[in-house]
């Protein structure tokens, strides 16, 4: 796989795959946390909504994807943030939600502006639950990536343990699965390093 | 004159009247302390005081008020100047910088400027938390039991300090505590609250730039003996 250079490609294709995935349910799991967590009247109607997809298996919705949006990255890309989004947005909307109302108190007397309580405050707040959610999810993603890979596919790691199972090319398979677990292990811990860099008051938070 | 003037205040929870009637009057610069037993509503009065809850009757506040927490104290996800720093925005750099380094100086953690208040002890948290409503300049401090969750040793300290910063700022403060000895030992008046009111007042007699050696004194043991009778001879609702 290395010297054929599918592993490169696979590697380079699913990786896309995952980061727009993640990418993309991940920052609308929090927008809408944020907002479901804060404005009761939007919370009121988003809720119900999102309580009746949650329940759906993201496998499930897989060859529907397909048909929308063919056998492209979109259909692949669009099951993985489908997959994201619940766990992100249950997180966020809890973190958001749960804030002590000390911190609220507080800020409201030292500051008028409800964008910096937002910002300076809320967030911050949450951002605990947020990443946890971010965390769990990237291990989803993976999850997803590969499903997503079995059908409609030519390309990723996926696809390619796919096809070596067909053709029992059993080291075929074992590489892409070691590959994938690597891969999974590596985003997390980068994920642990990142977040720690640019947040460094979140180690303590979790001692 | 006063400056704080509270009439007939009642807060209802669903089940229960936390506070009914009561009636409150603060000189501008005076240190009132409010002792009662827990649940006796001493913090339900502060946020009342605060507008934080809805309440019925009269309460005259000046509009610039500080508060300050047992827990919550200062916002974890800042360091200590970020803390400090928080309720400065219609300050220019310059400003904020001196008020910065006043305060640090202030709470004497100068050199913890950078710190996280995880990284700080419950004491040196509480004089974040001061020091940051301080930098605001409020005219009036409510504290809520800042130091309840800390040990007697640095409980000790922290009163000196507070007295030594009261003594500098000179700001009206409303301070709210289950400890008659701290009580005692930092207000003007002290208040007790039960069954939803005030139902004594003391004055504490003893001069300004006090001392722990005080607590020790057979006056002030008398005070917090007739203190503690007034709380014990009422009973919970």
């Amino acid at each position: 796989m290395i010297t054929s250079g599918t592993l490169v490609t696979d590697l380079r294709d699913s990786l896309w795959r995952l980061i727009m995935g993640l990418a993309l349910g991940g920052i609308t799991g929090v927008i809408i946390g944020l907002l479901t967590g804060r404005k009761k009247k939007i919370k009121n109607i988003l809720s119900p909504i999102i309580q009746i997809l949650r329940p759906l298996p993201p496998v499930a919705i897989i060859p529907l994807v397909i048909v929308w949006f063919g056998i492209d990255d979109g259909a692949k890309i669009f099951s993985i943030a489908f997959a994201i989004f619940f766990p992100v947005w249950l997180n966020t909307h809890i973190g958001v939600s749960r804030i002590a109302r000390e911190f609220l108190w507080s800020a409201k007397l030292l500051t008028a502006s409800s964008l910096k309580i937002f910002c300076k405050v809320i967030f911050p707040s949450a951002l605990p639950f947020i990443i946890a959610g971010v965390r769990m999810s990237i291990a989803i993603a993976f999850v997803m990536v590969f499903v997503s890979e079995l059908s409609g596919a030519s390309s990723g790691l996926g696809y390619r343990i796919s096809i070596t199972s067909l053709a029992y090319r059993i080291d075929g398979m074992i590489a892409g699965l070691i590959v994938l677990g690597a891969l999974g292990a590596l985003t997390d811990q980068l994920f642990i390093f990142a977040t720690n860099k640019l947040f460094p008051w979140l180690k303590f938070s979790t001692k | 004159m006063n400056h704080i003037s509270v009439k007939n205040l009642t807060v209802n929870y669903e089940n229960y009247c936390a506070l009914k009637d009561v009636n409150f009057e603060v000189a501008k610069g005076e240190f009132v302390a409010i002792v009662g037993k827990s649940g006796s509503g001493k913090t339900t009065f502060l946020q009342a005081l605060a507008g934080f809850i809805p309440f019925s009757g009269e309460v005259i506040m000046p509009k610039n008020i500080g508060i300050v927490f047992q827990n919550y104290a200062a916002f974890p996800w800042l360091t200590v100047s970020e803390n400090i720093a928080f309720g400065l925005d219609e300050k220019n750099n310059n400003e904020q910088t001196k008020i910065i380094a006043e305060h640090l100086k202030l709470a004497e953690l100068t050199d913890k400027k950078d710190k996280y208040p995880a990284e700080l002890s419950g004491g040196q948290t509480q004089r974040v938390a001061l020091a940051r409503s301080l930098a605001h300049d409020p005219e009036v401090l409510l504290m809520d039991e800042p130091y309840g969750a800390l040990d007697a040793y640095t409980r000790d300290k922290m009163q000196q300090w507070l007295l030594d910063v009261w003594t500098i700022h000179k700001k009206t403060i409303i301070f709210v505590t289950h400890n008659i000895e701290e009580a005692i030992f930092l207000a003007d008046r002290v208040l007790v609250l039960n069954n939803c009111n005030f139902i004594k007042e003391y004055i504490v007699p003893f001069p300004r730039n006090r001392n722990a050696a005080i607590k020790f004194s057979p006056e002030f043991n008398k005070l917090r003996q007739e203190i503690f009778s007034a709380l014990n001879h009422t009973k919970l609702e």
